[in-house]
């Protein structure tokens, strides 16, 4: 539309329009990467994860630790394929052929994490977050980060620079 | 926009490195010879680039040094001051200096977290320049000597007593005479140019494939029944086409990798220029003479190794003039001159390159550190008697054995010998080893491959998995009917040429899964055609593993690890296949380690379970030249309660024989200085050996052998083709009675 074919009215109202809309944007918010595992609902911070890849293959490598599944080719690049079921206690996955793998980085490593399914990436507003609560299992105290609801689901938000600084503290 | 002033500081730090080298070169120059103007010319700008550069980023105290070390060197060129040793001295102190704030910058990027200045040291060289030397207080670096041995360097800048430290100081890193590299590599133009005519080369054969694509689909569309022959005839002439395309491109692929990898080539001179200076600071604080002669730097190595070589060949050097080189009293005591030499060099080898740093010192004290290492609980009396003097020179390599209590009592080596071992063979894939003879000096050698990115690799398949071998490490591959495998101490051993290998499977070493799918390159039925070995050899010890299959040998690329898994020992890296799939290339000292272990477990239970046999309180020698055979009828008698001691020839093997008692001997025949039949006859010779059961083990079948045995005075003949353990044990069971 040209400027000058604009009546006063219409520039106000365009004008309005544009403050309501800062005023939605000012409300911080936060990207999460919203995954399932054993049909619990995890998430981890949106900046963490690099990339979701999905159909590889996991080559074994001799000597791991059973949290660590094996090695995937991204690109030439050889990166880890860790799995969060013993730390989270659930039982391991029976079928992984429609496993995700969350390409993440923190704590100055870089792995990928195998989840069932990726749910969802979606930007939450930070008051939806909440404190996890005292009563939260011995197991989960240190790397859970936040509760939310997510469609009518709970779902746990997880600490990746934690979870992969216990990791590389662990291993070896 | 607010001024990028990171990226100014690391082009500083790129151009400060050059010029700190060029400094230093000068100032061995002028140290090495008579002091000419040119040289003098070339320091004095360098010293007067590194001021002016870094005032303008407002590094002061890099600027202060500068400034002073300039106006010395201007007076030297002027001719107001002459060039003594002393002020050369002096000149080291101040470019180490510069040279330690450089390294600040570079770790941290930020002029704010430099060090303050180093104030005696500019009022030292303020004082030089108007020529007043000698009242120049020169604090002597200091040398930790702490049990990690991990710092490496003199501490040049400590200011003199007088002063009294200021705090920042201790938390300021030491300016470091450390033999550093840079994060980026210079490239001549030409080869940078040939890189980027080869990938348009490769960018043209793409663009043919993809034309031979539209070839194929204009093949197919044209392919009617009634032309089959016309349409076989122009197939067959796009397969020819094809495969000449595909041809062209490996050529091209191949080449492209060669001038890739050259560009990560750098000459050893990064690591080996310093070494000059590295050794006189520290001959100079512990009060020693020593000069340093260094060949071979013109060796290009793969820059990843030239980054990690530095902190072993110091470590090295360190140790040659700590412990290795006596002082000049004890050296003239000895007839030898008084200055001590130490070489650094290297030499190509096949697609290999050994560096060694030799000195002509004392040797290392191979009874005291036998000793030591029994005093100090690594190993019991018994074992350490039968060690050979190569084993326990190798004893200094252990984690724990080269504190720096031992050292400073047995004045011998061993300063963070283990992190050098660790840095050589985990790291670089490479090996080392040590020559010393006592009173005429000591030789550590590393042999490293030129290249950590492209190496030959044997793909190997267990389980439906492929698994890989760097080619140094793999002896032989041999397939063994299985009837010829032996049981030793509940586990497999093969006799390869008159050795005892122990046999394992490596499904079973490294716990490999069964693949679900089979792959259909994996044959049912290699099994009964015997068993397929991968002998794998690490120094003189040799592991046979149990493979289902061969798949391939060529060279590889070998990728690294991610960064968090290089803890895993037992694989050095990662090769794809053509069908891209991740291979881990198995690290074979790792899997010998496990196998020890794993041999350890079973000698244990074997022991317990015989725990009343009877065997004990005898004490048995065992004379063998290889050290497979060696361990395992070791394992074997230790398992039944024997006493063993080792002796690795008939000499050796006569010299323990003498200086102990043993109720038995067994022997092998071929081995090198002294054999086995005269080891017997000479035994015989002994009053106490008279009587005492002597039993050969041999791969001697013949008859005329077994006679001649007997006729030197064997009592008993075991052909190791028949061995079985419980043969030997009921042999030495039924002479000693």
């Amino acid at each position: 539309m040209n400027k000058q074919e604009m009546t006063l009215d219409q520039v106000l109202s365009q004008r309005r329009e544009a403050k309501r809309e800062i005023v939605n944007v000012d409300e911080p918010t936060a990207k999460l990467v919203i995954f399932e595992l054993q049909g619990d609902w995890f998430a981890f911070q949106g900046e963490k994860i690099r990339e979701i890849l999905s159909q590889v293959d996991v080559f074994f490598v001799p000597g791991c630790p059973t949290s660590l599944e094996g090695v995937i080719n991204v690109r030439g690049d050889i990166e880890s394929v860790i799995s969060l079921h013993e730390l989270l206690q659930l039982p391991e996955s029976v079928d992984m052929s429609s496993s995700s793998y969350l390409l993440g980085s923190g704590a100055g490593m870089s792995s990928t994490i195998r989840v069932d399914k990726v749910v969802d990436v979606v930007d939450v507003l930070l008051s939806n977050i909440h404190k996890p609560p005292t009563t939260l299992p011995e197991h989960l105290r240190a790397i859970v980060s936040g509760i939310l609801q997510f469609k009518e689901k709970t779902v746990t938000a997880l600490d990746l620079d934690r979870i992969f600084a216990d990791y590389s503290h662990g291993l070896g | 926009m607010a001024l990028d002033i990171k990226k100014f500081i690391s082009r500083f730090v790129e151009e400060a490195r050059e010029h700190i080298k060029r400094l230093g070169e000068g100032l061995d120059a002028m140290n090495r010879d008579s002091v000419d103007s040119e040289n003098i010319n070339a320091i004095f700008r360098s010293a007067h680039t590194i001021k002016g550069s870094s005032r303008m980023l407002k590094l002061s105290a890099i600027t202060e040094t500068a400034h002073k070390l300039e106006d010395v060197l201007g007076a030297l060129r002027d001719g107001s001051l002459n060039y003594r040793p002393e002020l050369g001295t002096l000149l080291y102190r101040g470019v180490d200096a510069i040279a330690g704030m450089v390294e600040c910058l570079a770790k941290s990027g930020d002029g704010a977290a430099l060090p303050p200045v180093d104030e005696a040291l500019c009022a030292s060289l303020a004082q030089a320049a108007t020529g007043e030397v000698s009242a120049v207080v020169i604090p002597p670096p200091s040398i930790d000597l702490a049990s990690d041995g991990r710092q490496l360097t003199a501490e040049p800048t400590s200011p003199p007593l007088a002063t009294p430290a200021p705090p920042a100081a201790t938390s300021a890193p030491p300016a470091q005479a450390k033999l550093s590299t840079s994060d980026t590599v210079r490239v001549r133009l030409a080869k940078l140019d040939e890189l980027i005519k080869l990938m348009g080369e490769v960018v043209s054969s793409h663009a043919t494939l993809r034309q031979r694509l539209l070839d194929l689909r204009l093949l197919e569309s044209d392919a009617s029944p009634q032309h089959w022959e016309q349409h076989r005839a122009r197939l067959h002439h796009f397969g020819q086409t094809l495969r000449d395309d595909v041809q062209n491109q490996e050529l091209l692929m191949d080449e492209l990798h060669d001038k890739a990898l050259i560009m990560r080539m750098l000459p050893l001179a990064m690591v080996f220029d310093s070494a000059g200076r590295v050794v006189r600071d520290l001959a100079h604080s512990v009060g020693k003479e020593v000069e340093c002669a260094v060949s071979g730097a013109e060796i290009e190595l793969d820059r990843q190794m030239i980054d990690k070589l530095s902190d072993p060949i110091v470590h090295l050097l360190r140790n040659a003039i700590d412990h290795g080189l006596e002082t000049s009293a004890v050296r003239l005591a000895a007839g030898k001159s008084s200055q001590g030499h130490v070489t650094l060099s290297a030499r190509q080898d096949g697609g290999w390159v050994v560096i060694e740093v030799a000195d002509d010192g004392g040797g290392v004290p191979v009874e005291v550190i036998r000793e030591k290492a029994v005093r100090k609980g690594f190993i019991s009396a018994e074992q350490a008697a039968g060690l050979s003097d190569q084993a326990v020179v190798d004893l200094i390599f252990r984690p724990g054995f080269s504190t720096s209590a031992i050292i400073t009592d047995i004045s011998g080596r061993g300063v963070g010998m283990d992190v050098v071992k660790q840095n050589i063979v985990d790291d670089l894939q490479g090996e080392v080893t040590v020559e010393t003879r006592l009173g005429v000096g000591t030789t550590f050698a590393l042999r490293l491959p030129l290249s950590l990115a492209v190496m030959r690799v044997l793909l190997v398949e267990v389980n439906g998995l492929p698994f890989g071998f760097t080619a140094q490490y793999v002896d032989e591959l041999i397939r063994v009917p299985h009837e010829e495998m032996l049981t030793v101490v509940e586990r497999n051993a093969v006799i390869i040429r008159n050795e005892f290998v122990p046999v394992v499977l490596l499904a079973d070493l490294l716990h490999a899964p069964k693949r679900l799918v089979k792959t259909t390159r994996s044959q049912a039925g290699t099994f009964d055609h015997g068993m397929l070995l991968v002998v794998v050899r690490v120094r003189n010890e040799k592991l046979a593993l149990a493979v289902d299959d061969l798949l391939d040998e060529r060279d590889m690329v070998i990728k690294p690890l991610p960064e968090h898994m290089r803890r895993l020992t037992m694989v050095s890296g990662m090769v794809i296949t053509g069908r891209n799939e991740l291979v881990s290339v198995l690290h074979a000292p790792a899997l010998l380690e496990l196998a020890r272990q794993m041999r350890g477990q079973a000698s244990r239970t074997e022991a317990a379970s015989h725990a009343n046999a009877g065997g004990a309180a005898y004490r048995i020698l065992v004379v063998d030249d290889s050290f497979n055979t060696r361990e395992i009828e070791k394992d074997v008698l230790e398992a039944w309660g024997y006493h063993v001691t080792l002796a690795e020839d008939g000499m050796d093997g006569l010299q323990q024989a003498r200086a102990g008692t043993f109720d038995a001997v067994l022997t092998d025949v071929e081995m090198p200085t002294m054999d086995g039949f005269t080891l017997t006859s000479m035994l015989r010779q002994e009053e106490k050996y008279r009587d005492t059961p002597i039993v050969i083990i041999t791969s001697r079948e013949k008859e005329e052998d077994k006679r001649r045995g007997i006729e030197v005075g064997a009592d008993a003949y075991i052909v190791k083709g028949d061995f079985d353990q419980s043969s030997l044990v009921d042999t030495l069971r039924s002479l000693l009675g």
